[in-house]
């Protein structure tokens, strides 16, 4: 194998099979239900999809810190801001501008990273143990807030479900991009690897993991702006659930959940696997129960796949 | 504050136990500690602990068992469906157990062979359990559990009398959940198996080194951990009395919060079903004072959270990796 070539398997070998996969998905769903695929429809398509990949890509940073690393909370903190963005400011205090409403959800969730990361790195309680935490806190907060679906959504917000919903997932990844040209980035992936390696070489490690937190609760925040465009509403109930769908498809596109591997993009492109496979056995019209087993199956032997194929990149693929 | 805290770092089990008393006191002075309401409790913690066997040993391993709430509800659904057929009760046991120990098997050993987290494998694993479930009831599951597994865990349910012993204000589950405590324990600290599931969890590199085979011990936590989650599945059965695929729902954070509030290390390695044993305690009786302060379900869900973080914070911290070098 020539040097560049197992460069490249090194270094996008990890979300290789996810990429093949959504090359097949999408030949499929397009093939299956062309209207829907459609380029007019493009912005309600990648409206449906939006939450789900915004939530894949809040989970990814605090899985790159390492160390368990993880961030469960992330469904209830898109639950949450959903609640106070569309409950309390839009319907509650009458604030629609989305000049407010969109720092505001940004810095909400931006402050449950803040705590995450709090108790993850600094108080050191083990990271799924303190995000279960965070999850009961917020999902709590959140059905007292609204303990029945409420509420209508501007015009700006709707758009986001149809025209513009694209942008919370471009804003993700411009600041993941900017993220990219520091040094953080390069402390981020060297503490996800090696910890104590990154401590002797004068990482900060604890400052450097209270921030990924804090990345992946303002990705979340724009997520649960997301969420709120596509559900139109406040609901307590939706938002959980995209917890563990999220942090799959993540470890589908090649974020290792031991921390120091994987991308941003590969998270997007599992979360559109996921989204697409959901979309595609859909479509069959069968009950939702096979769809779930179909599901469950698609999702082990994909992850089983990968994992095979990262195997096969590590005895043949190493660069020279 | 440090130096008071520091015996409790290296014997978490003992401030698991503290908190159970203080909590008991608590109660007490609140007057929820009446013979009914501790029996219920015990009974509550009981079902919670038996559903965390398998965690605790999975989570020593370096583990962890999503699939347990899919695997009780798969446990408690085919049980009454199987019962309501007429099948006799030991052989119902019989196959729900094998196919429990066959789920949990095809999860361990395929997180440990292709060195996948067994985080993804054991929701997808349990994610198709249910789903097929779904599929052979229709969604409506019905039947139910014979009448003497109602009785074995019933809150107002008795031992004996035994001749000369008189009877015994506790349903069967009290004491079988006793010795349980006592065959994990043994299992853990004197068997063989025992010893290289902590050594696998304390160091994962070295242990194969010892002939401990990763793949075989994580098959066996993870059987282990799904026959458990089945037999709490089919307790549940004869304490709610008629089937309900979701009845494991609340158990999938729960007997993860139980083996970490008894002081086990998610980092493998480290921890005993005594502690869990006494971790799911201590998660009921937060439960029963939160319920009893009237709050509504939101606002218990939220304070039961926030005190599973303290709690944590108190024990259960991990070292500082300048400490770890």
């Amino acid at each position: 194998m020539s040097p560049a070539a197992s460069r490249f398997l090194h270094r996008f070998g990890g979300m290789g099979f996810s990429f093949v996969l959504l090359i097949v998905l999408l030949a499929v769903n397009v093939a299956l239900n062309p209207a829907r695929f459609a380029p007019h429809a493009w912005g309600t398509l990648i409206g449906l999809a939006a939450p789900l990949i915004a939530a894949a890509l809040a989970s990814t940073p605090p899985i790159l810190g390492g160390n368990g690393g993880i961030d469960v909370s992330v469904g209830p903190a898109m639950g949450f801001v959903n609640a106070i963005v569309v409950a309390v400011l839009i319907n509650g205090a009458g604030i629609d501008s989305p000049f407010i409403l969109v720092p505001v959800a940004i810095l909400v969730g931006a402050a449950i990273g803040l705590v995450n990361g709090f108790l993850a790195a600094v108080v050191r309680i083990q990271p799924i143990v303190a995000t279960l935490g965070t999850y009961l806190v917020l999902l709590g907060l959140t059905l007292a807030i609204v303990p029945s679906p409420t509420g209508t959504v501007p015009e700006w917000l709707r758009a986001l479900s149809g025209q513009y919903s694209i942008l919370p997932i471009l804003a993700i990844l411009a600041i993941w991009w900017g993220i990219q040209r520091f040094p953080y980035f390069h402390q981020l992936m060297a503490t996800g690897s090696d910890q104590r390696a990154a401590y002797t070489s004068g990482v900060n490690v604890t400052a450097i993991r209270i921030l990924a937190y804090v990345l992946g609760g303002m990705f979340a925040g724009l997520a649960g702006l997301s969420l709120s465009g596509l559900i139109g509403s406040a609901d307590a109930n939706v938002g959980p659930n995209f917890t563990l769908i999220a942090i799959s498809a993540a470890a589908l596109g090649g974020v290792s959940l031991v921390g120091g591997k994987g991308s941003l993009i590969g998270a997007m492109i599992g979360a559109i696997d996921v989204f697409l496979l959901q979309s595609a056995l859909t479509y069959f019209n069968v009950s939702t129960f096979v769809l779930q087993v179909a599901y469950g199956l698609v999702l082990v032997l994909a992850v089983s796949f990968a994992a095979l194929q990262e195997r096969f990149i590590a005895t043949r693929g190493r660069p020279s | 504050m440090k130096q008071l805290l520091a015996p409790l770092r290296e014997h978490p089990v003992v401030g698991a136990v503290a908190i159970a008393v203080a909590l008991y006191f608590v109660m007490a002075s609140m007057g929820y500690a009446s013979a009914f309401s501790i029996r219920s409790m015990l009974v509550l913690a009981a079902l919670l602990a038996v559903a965390s066997v398998g965690q605790t040993l999975v989570i020593i391993i370096g583990g962890i068992d999503l699939s347990i709430p899919f695997v009780i509800g798969f446990a408690n659904v085919v049980a009454a469906t199987l019962t309501g057929d007429g099948m006799p009760f030991w052989q119902v046991c019989l196959i729900v157990g094998t196919l429990a120990i066959l789920i949990g098997a095809v999860s361990g050993s395929l997180s440990a062979w292709l060195k996948i987290h067994p985080l993804i494998v054991t929701l997808g694993i349990g994610t198709i359990v249910q789903g097929l479930v779904q599929l052979w009831t229709g969604g409506f599951p019905s039947g139910s559990a014979p009448a003497f597994v109602s009785q074995f865990v019933s809150i107002g349910g008795q031992i004996g009398p035994f001749g000369p012993i008189p009877v015994i204000p506790v349903p069967g589950l009290i004491p079988a959940v006793g010795l349980l405590m006592v065959a994990v324990t043994l299992l853990l600290a004197v068997t063989p198996l025992g010893r290289r599931l902590y050594a696998l969890g304390g160091n994962p590199t070295a242990a194969p080194y010892a002939l401990i085979s990763p793949i075989a011990m994580w098959t066996i936590a993870f059987a282990i951990s799904a026959f458990f989650a089945a037999v709490a599945g089919v307790l549940l059965l004869g304490f709610t009395g008629s089937a309900y695929g979701d009845v494991g729902q609340p158990y999938l954070f729960q007997t993860i919060a139980a083996v970490v509030v008894g002081g086990t290390s998610l980092m493998g390695g480290r921890g005993t079903y005594v502690g869990t044993v006494v971790g799911a305690i201590v998660l009921v009786q937060i439960r029963t004072i939160l319920i009893g302060q009237g709050l509504d379900e939101a606002l218990i869900q939220a304070a039961f959270g926030a005190i599973i973080i303290v709690l944590v914070s108190l024990y259960g911290r991990e070292p500082h990796v300048r400490n770890t070098i």
